[in-house]
């Protein structure tokens, strides 16, 4: 499988029509749309989102942390419908999606790991709370981390991804139990901190949707900078094989 | 082809094998005795609360052993490709997880089965009517344990670090088993059973089940070239 | 288990990739009944690979893999039930005895008797006598040998070996030779994978010969080996030189 790849200097204007030219267009438009809605975001939520009674500033960290663990819970989901489907066809471009959005997950898992502390520390004097949300993602970070490392140990490519998908799997199934076991281990063992959920005032959920908007851009244009990468990966890959 | 006696039959080969070497109880054996009585110097032995040391403690001990014991399992199938050889049988791929399966549980019990009441008897707990709360969450928790760590040993071995990131692929994902384990032994030492327990024991029951189909699913996948 | 039915291995347009590399390249390849093939090429050619299709190790990345009329993709056990494997490592269990680990093979094919079965496919590789010694304690020959019995156990209709002849030495091949030429009868099929030319042409009675994951060569045995040979070995100086 002779390919061509090679002879032409990566990052090269390709004519539109060749594989590879529509999602340049379409990473401009993600990346575009979130260096738009960023700096929206960050000036709603220090100039017209409300301050809150009890927390204070520091609540506004808020707006980062929550629509990070919802990309962070969505890459993952992402993780575990491309591994039931590279099992079910066959097609490595599956196995693709899956290894890049665990990736990017893992980004965003962190952030919601440091935010969260961030948050805690200001407003009730602790850094880690076992808030059961915050307790799943600790959980679901080290499930996505275990899926990283595990698909550096296998070096041939199609096993990597038979073993990747098995743990995306399995790991997905394993989150809402995570979840449940976090709820009920911390209702045995009440901390005086607990996060409100009761009802946001409009200005607040208006700019938490402006955030989740700016945190789904920001992770399609990762995903398909990421998917990129792979696929000249792959290109490398097969032009040193047939060489 | 039956599933369940090959899966059987793949069983006693690892029972005899064992009987003949003792090469898995040897080692973990003495490595878990070595946790347990490690842990009752660690103890003081009044006090209120140590019951929920003790069963986290408890289940650190179950959790190296099964690990240990997966990996070398798994380990030995890799040497001179005896795993090729039951793939070649016509033993269907689910009655190969079956009997591995069958093998590290039966390893693990027995395991257990000695550390369990030596437990009891260093840190002077006193079960009572809780002793079968210890047995249940002693064969459900390790059944999920199991049931996870005997489809990713089968991966394990197959990567470049070998039956070595058995722990790193198990211990994420069994978290929530061993929690609710450690909580129903927790009981099963104080001797109290509330509703909490029972919901404990639902959600090993749905973890339980639920992996069982996910490996016996997927561990073609994972055994095919 | 007593009925056969009419034999034949059949691989329609079988590619095996790993990764970007292709192991077998659309492989179309008719083995009938009663065939006794010498599988031949360089390193890395695919020869292990086809064996591995052919004995469900492997699943092809596309194409097909018949046995009998019926596809190994539907029917791995009971086809698998009728497949012999040997590879160059034994897949016997080190530290029990020949006979556990015979005992145990033939159990796990769902032989009646497995203790019968056992001694007498140990009497047939002539390993009767280091039955009950752990396998770990027998002499390399030996315990070939009993690897063999293994993979013969349950008389299997289709044979795959994978490099049999290496590391054996003369007496020890002839003597396999023998065996082999014993067993492909008109109701088996005997494969085998070898670098030996000469072994290759002076018993089977059909040569494939596979680069780069495509059949390059499929001829029948007859009285021109001379040539056979040499186009054999032009075609590994081809490669070498690419």
């Amino acid at each position: 499988m002779k390919t061509d790849a090679l002879q032409q200097p990566v990052g090269e204007l390709r004519p539109v029509g060749e594989p590879g030219a529509e999602p340049r267009s379409r990473r401009r438009l993600w990346g575009t749309l979130t260096l738009i809605s960023f700096p929206v975001l960050l000036a709603m939520a220090f100039l017209y989102a409300p301050e809150d009674a009890n927390q204070g500033a520091a609540q506004r960290i808020f707006y980062i942390h929550v629509p990070s663990a919802w990309i962070g819970f969505l890459a993952f989901a992402v993780v575990f419908v491309g591994s039931i489907a590279f099992l079910a066809t066959g097609k490595r471009r599956w196995d693709d999606v899956a290894a890049a959005s665990a990736e990017i997950g893992v980004i965003f898992t962190t952030a919601v790991l440091i935010t969260g502390p961030l948050w805690g520390r200001p407003v009730w004097g602790v850094y880690w709370t076992w808030d059961p949300r915050l307790t799943s993602f600790l959980m679901l970070w080290l499930i996505y981390l275990s899926y990283i490392v595990l698909r550096g140990y296998v070096p041939e490519p199609i096993r990597r991804a038979k073993f990747a998908a098995v743990l995306g799997i399995v790991g997905f199934l394993d989150v809402p139990i995570v979840y449940l076991s976090a709820r009920w281990w911390r209702s045995e063992h009440p901390t005086q901190f607990v996060v409100e959920s009761g009802d946001l005032p409009m200005q607040m959920l208006v700019t938490l949707l402006v955030g989740v908007a700016t945190f789904t851009f920001f992770y399609l244009y990762l995903m398909a900078v990421r998917l990129r990468v792979g696929r000249l990966r792959a290109r490398v890959e097969e032009a040193e094989v047939s060489r | 082809m039956s599933v369940l006696a090959p899966a059987l039959t793949i069983a006693g080969k690892d029972l005899r094998l064992e009987m003949k070497t003792r090469d898995v109880v040897a080692s973990v054996g003495l490595f878990v005795l070595l946790v347990v009585v490690t842990a009752s110097f660690a103890f003081p032995t009044g006090g209120e609360g140590r019951e929920g040391v003790a069963a986290g403690v408890l289940w650190m001990a179950f959790l190296f052993a099964a690990l240990l014991g997966m990996g070398r399992s798994m380990a030995i199938e890799k040497e001179d490709a005896c795993l090729e050889g039951l793939l070649v049988s016509p033993a269907p791929r689910e009655a190969v997880f079956l009997g591995k399966l069958f093998t590290n549980l039966g390893f693990t019990f027995a395991v257990e089965l000695v550390i369990l009441p030596l437990f009891v008897i260093l840190l002077q707990l006193e079960p009572g009517g809780g002793a079968l709360l210890l047995v249940l969450s002693a064969f459900l928790g390790t059944l999920g344990l199991v049931t996870v760590g005997t489809l990713f040993a089968a991966m394990a071995v197959n990567t470049r670090g070998r039956e070595a990131i058995l722990p790193l692929l198990v211990m994420p994902v069994s978290i929530p088993v061993m929690v609710a384990a450690v909580k129903v032994s927790e009981a099963g030492f104080t001797g109290t059973w509330s509703g909490g327990t029972t919901s404990w024991l639902l959600l090993m029951v749905g973890y339980d089940a639920l992996f069982l189909l996910v490996a016996l699913a997927t561990f073609q996948h994972v055994t095919e070239e | 288990m007593e009925r056969r039915p009419a034999l034949g291995i059949r691989l329609k347009g079988v590619s095996k990739a790993f990764g970007a590399q292709l192991a077998l390249a659309s492989v179309d390849v008719e083995i009938p009944q009663g065939s006794y093939v010498a599988v031949m090429g360089a390193n890395g050619a695919g020869k292990t690979t086809m064996l591995k299709v052919i004995a469900g190790l492997a699943a092809p990345t596309s194409g097909s893999v018949t046995i009998a009329g019926i596809e190994m993709r539907k029917a791995g056990p009971r086809l698998r039930a009728q497949v012999g494997f040997v590879s160059h490592e034994t897949m016997l269990y080190a530290d029990l005895t020949a006979r556990e680990n015979l005992r145990f093979h033939a159990k796990l094919f769902g032989l009646p008797r497995p203790r019968e079965a056992a001694e007498r496919a140990a009497e047939r590789l002539d390993v009767g006598h280091a039955l009950d010694k752990p396998v770990r304690a027998l002499s390399r020959g030996t315990r070939q040998r009993v690897a063999l019995a293994r993979a013969l156990i349950h008389d299997p209709s289709v044979i795959l070996l994978d490099e049999p002849y290496t590391g054996l030495d003369e007496a020890a091949a002839a003597s396999l030779s023998g065996l082999l030429e014993e067993l492909a009868t008109p109701e088996r099929v005997v494969m085998l994978t070898l670098h030996d030319v000469v072994r290759a042409l002076s018993g089977p009675r059909r040569l494939l010969v596979l680069s780069g994951g495509r059949v390059a060569l499929d001829q029948p045995v007859d009285g021109s080996t001379d040539e056979m040979a040499e186009t054999y070995l032009d075609l590994l100086r081809a490669e070498a030189r690419r």
